[in-house]
């Protein structure tokens, strides 16, 4: 008999579900995939029934439902954070009392009513070992050391582990409310940007300004000498506001926020804005270079730290923060490990993934399984439904099969935007060639096309490149301790200086890109394809970012993909080797 | 009913459209609606069994979401940016407004009441767009909006009306399904402003809770300092796993 485990994380953001069994991941999803709510937090129904009708099972069949946080540990941290901020938290605890008394104290109940299982299968799982599991377990190193930095989790916002085998050991933690997650956020905010969604945007606008805050940014975020950080209280106020992360303190040292919506229009970039919009468009450029180069310090602050606690070469990355590629780049290549490895669900969503697999190794006592090596963990539909639901929307399309990814080289070269849904879809947020929208990367007038009319996003926002693995070497400068996480698109790198003028549509204004390392043998479809744009182009590389539309998770289902592509400017849409062609 | 609620409308939105910041909030509302719907529409495509209303089901989700695009672009006209925006991008605000929940309508009801609802509600809002024209409120910019959104709405009315009409020939109990959904509009609105209700005296009741249980404890009770600290963990046994804490 086999054995299930089905890991499970939510009513934060970014609910997921991910099913082992026997120790191997058969499923794993999103909740927002199917919701279709970005960051869905509901508890993940609908991506465990997916996972179980991937198995062929039913909840009864499973083993073990592991939660991956201890709600009540977390209960403790926010009850204490309210006793201790008295009476400044006046206006959160009520909010939170409100929500933990409603709902979230009565997990157990919830759970065992919302998946089907007995209350002696549940299992629960902290939410920073959840991390350290997602990233160790899934990585191939036998002995690493594991970093987690993100918002929070119960107490630790920060935390070092030793991984030898299946055994995750403790090293040090630091603790609520000192966290680099959330002091990320709350320059995400004072930017005018949506927080757990414009951190991306951060890391994009920080290219475009200069690290001249960059003194108040140390004086904020503070790294000690001991190889730890704190946080300048007094200035942020996450631990006793609801709503804002930061007193008119942060004003006061950087000047006025940005007002949401508000056009970008640097020095680099400064369009026909007036004299006035272009300094306040540069000193929030400003702002974003200055917290980022402060991240990327206190990073590599931290993994000097965990290099001489924890003997080992290899060192694996989870949690929130993780996803700060440009960060991930700095520390593959001036960082002191040989190996890095990231989780690529790093996120929230990752906890339910590093939840089943603490199960399965560290409670069950069972030995490391295989690496992951894929990311296509996620739903599919098949050829013939998808045949079907192209024919009853009244799609045009005609079936190429095998012929797809030579056609959609074909059609990349003639300078199409298109977008390609194939197989499995994507586990974690970036799109790595199951549910991507494609194009030639080497017009920079492209890249503005797809910014504007087909993503309908900020037109400062840079785009990644994919590359067939032989190739990486001719266009990018990639460490070769990143040679994993770039698999996973989780590292930014310089693009090689005599690239740069070919590839403009995917080159930042700093001259680096998001790369993503094609490996034929894990995406041999979509390195069919970008062969057959290389026969046409001479070039194996191509633009690649996530089919969605602004403020929508990354399409799921056929009909997702088609509705995604009647209300964008996409020239073509390839679903499962069927092309179909703008219905006008 | 059809001339109470008129008349409600009219008083309703002569009050509601002339309080300044209130259009804003009304479009930002009728946004979000709208981007619910095309979602409830794209899971009738996804699970219909009668696979001719596929094409109907599709057309109806573009145009919800060309008409959520449409409304925020008046909110964002208004001047409120952020507030078009959210109504477009966060996804809190679908369910905070209970717009959506763990299923779609469609997966809740089935196909033949979902139909009705789907009647039920587009005919509810034909009369409602009616009433703004009517009057030229709010501002003929958003009128003329509302115009063009209206021409889609009576298509929806259309079909839907045609699929109802057809299912009560075929012997189905659909004026009572569309009454149902009627009466559980309003129940859910007194719902909403009993929760509403609720929950803000749970707030002042927990505020009284703060102000006298959680404030003697302040004396004992410090943050967390920075810096590495050891961990303290609960251990990767069974019983360990089993507990909450």
């Amino acid at each position: 008999m086999a054995t299930y485990v089905l890991g499970i994380s939510g009513l934060y953001h970014d609910a997921a579900a991910v099913l082992l069994k026997d120790g191997c991941i058969v499923a794993a999803a999103q909740e927002e995939r199917f919701s279709r709510l970005k960051h869905d937090a509901a508890l993940p129904v609908r991506a465990a029934r997916y996972c179980l009708e991937t198995a062929g099972i039913q909840a009864a069949d499973l083993d073990w439902l592991v939660f991956y946080e201890k709600p009540l540990r977390k209960f403790e941290r926010i009850l204490s954070t309210a006793v201790a901020t008295f009476p400044r938290s006046w206006r959160s605890f009520p909010r939170q009392m409100h929500a933990w008394l409603g709902e979230r104290l009565w997990l157990r109940t919830s759970l065992t009513s919302a998946f089907g299982v007995a209350p002696d299968r549940l299992l629960f799982c902290e939410h920073h070992l959840s991390h350290a599991a997602s990233a160790f377990y899934c990585s191939p190193h036998e002995n690493a050391a594991v970093l987690c930095v993100d918002g929070v989790g119960e107490w630790a916002t920060t935390s070092l582990w030793r991984g030898s085998g299946s055994v995750l050991e403790p090293v040090s933690e630091v603790r609520w409310p000192h966290s680099i997650g959330l002091f990320y956020s709350a320059i995400t905010a004072h930017l005018g940007f949506a927080v757990n969604e414009g951190e991306y945007k951060v890391m994009g606008m920080a290219a475009y300004g200069e690290p001249r805050f960059r003194e108040e940014m140390d004086r904020l975020l503070r790294l000690d000498a001991a190889g730890g950080f704190s946080v300048d209280l007094d200035t942020f106020s996450w631990h006793w506001h609801p709503t804002q992360a930061a007193t008119a303190r942060l004003e006061a040292r950087l000047g006025a926020g940005r007002f949401p919506g508000t056009p970008f229009t640097p020095r680099l970039a400064p369009g026909s804005a007036s004299a006035s919009e272009i300094d306040a468009s540069q000193r929030h450029a400003d702002i974003a270079r200055s917290a980022q180069e402060a991240t990327e310090a206190a990073l590599l602050h931290l993994v000097q730290h965990a290099h001489r606690t924890v003997e080992a070469d290899a060192l694996c990355l989870a949690g929130g923060v993780a996803l700060n590629a440009v960060a991930n780049g700095r520390i593959a290549a001036e960082g002191p490990h040989a190996h890095l490895w990231v989780q690529p669900a790093a996120g929230d969503a990752g906890g339910a993934m590093g939840a089943a697999l603490w199960a399965w190794h560290a409670v069950l006592g069972n030995p490391r399984g295989a690496p992951l090596t894929t990311c296509a963990l996620g739903r599919e539909v098949g050829r013939a439904r998808t045949a079907e639901l192209l024919a009853d929307v009244g799609a045009r399309f005609e079936d190429l099969g095998d012929e797809a990814p030579e056609a959609a080289g074909v059609d990349l070269a003639a300078g199409k935007v298109i977008a390609w849904v194939e197989g499995r879809e994507e586990w974690g947020p970036r799109a790595l060639g199951q549910r991507s929208i494609l194009a030639d990367p080497r017009s920079a007038e492209v890249r503005e096309r797809v910014n504007r009319s087909v993503k309908f996003r900020e037109p400062f926002r840079p785009f990644a490149p994919s590359v067939r693995a032989g190739a990486a070497d001719r266009y990018f400068d990639i460490p070769a301790a990143a040679a994993a996480p770039s698999r996973f698109m989780l590292g930014t790198h310089p693009v090689r200086e005599e690239a740069q003028g070919t590839l403009a549509a995917i080159t930042h204004v700093n001259g680096t890109a998001r790369v993503q390392v094609v490996d034929a043998e894990a995406s041999p479809r979509f390195d069919q394809l970008l062969a057959g744009f290389e026969r046409e182009s001479g070039l194996p590389v191509l633009l690649n970012t996530s089919f969605n539309l602004k403020g929508e998770p990354l399409v799921s289902t056929p009909v997702d993909a088609l509705a995604a592509f009647a209300r964008s400017d996409l020239d073509t849409l390839y679903v499962n080797g069927f092309r179909v062609e703008r219905m006008r | 009913m059809g001339l109470v609620r008129r008349a409600w409308l009219t008083v309703a939105s002569e009050v509601a459209w002339r309080i300044p910041g209130r259009p804003q909030r009304l479009l930002a509302a009728f946004a979000l609606a709208e981007r619910g719907s095309m979602l409830d529409m794209l899971s009738a495509v996804e699970h219909t069994e009668r696979r001719e209303l596929r094409r109907r089901y599709f057309r109806h989700a573009l145009d919800e979401a060309r008409h959520a695009t449409l409304f925020a672009g008046r909110v964002r006209a208004l001047g409120g940016v952020g507030r078009a925006e959210a109504a477009l991008e966060d996804s809190g605000q679908l369910v905070d407004a209970g717009i959506v929940g763990g299923q779609t309508l469609f997966e809740r009801l089935g196909e033949e009441e979902f139909l009705s609802f789907v009647y039920v509600a587009e005919a509810d809002a034909v009369e409602q767009f009616e009433v703004y024209l009517r009057r030229r409120l709010p501002d003929p910019e958003t009128c003329a909006t509302l115009a063009r959104i209206l021409k889609d709405e009576l298509f929806h009315v259309s079909y839907s009306r045609t699929e109802v009409e057809r299912a009560a020939a075929a012997g189905r109990p659909m004026a009572l399904s569309m009454a149902k959904h009627r009466w559980r509009r309003v129940w859910q609105g007194w719902l909403r402003f009993t929760r509403d209700f609720g929950a803000r005296m749970g707030g002042l009741w927990l505020g009284v809770a703060y102000l006298t249980v959680v404030a003697p404890f302040r004396l004992f009770a410090r943050l967390e300092p920075g810096g590495w600290q050891l961990p303290e963990r609960g251990g990767s046994t069974l019983d360990a796993a089993r507990r909450e804490s």
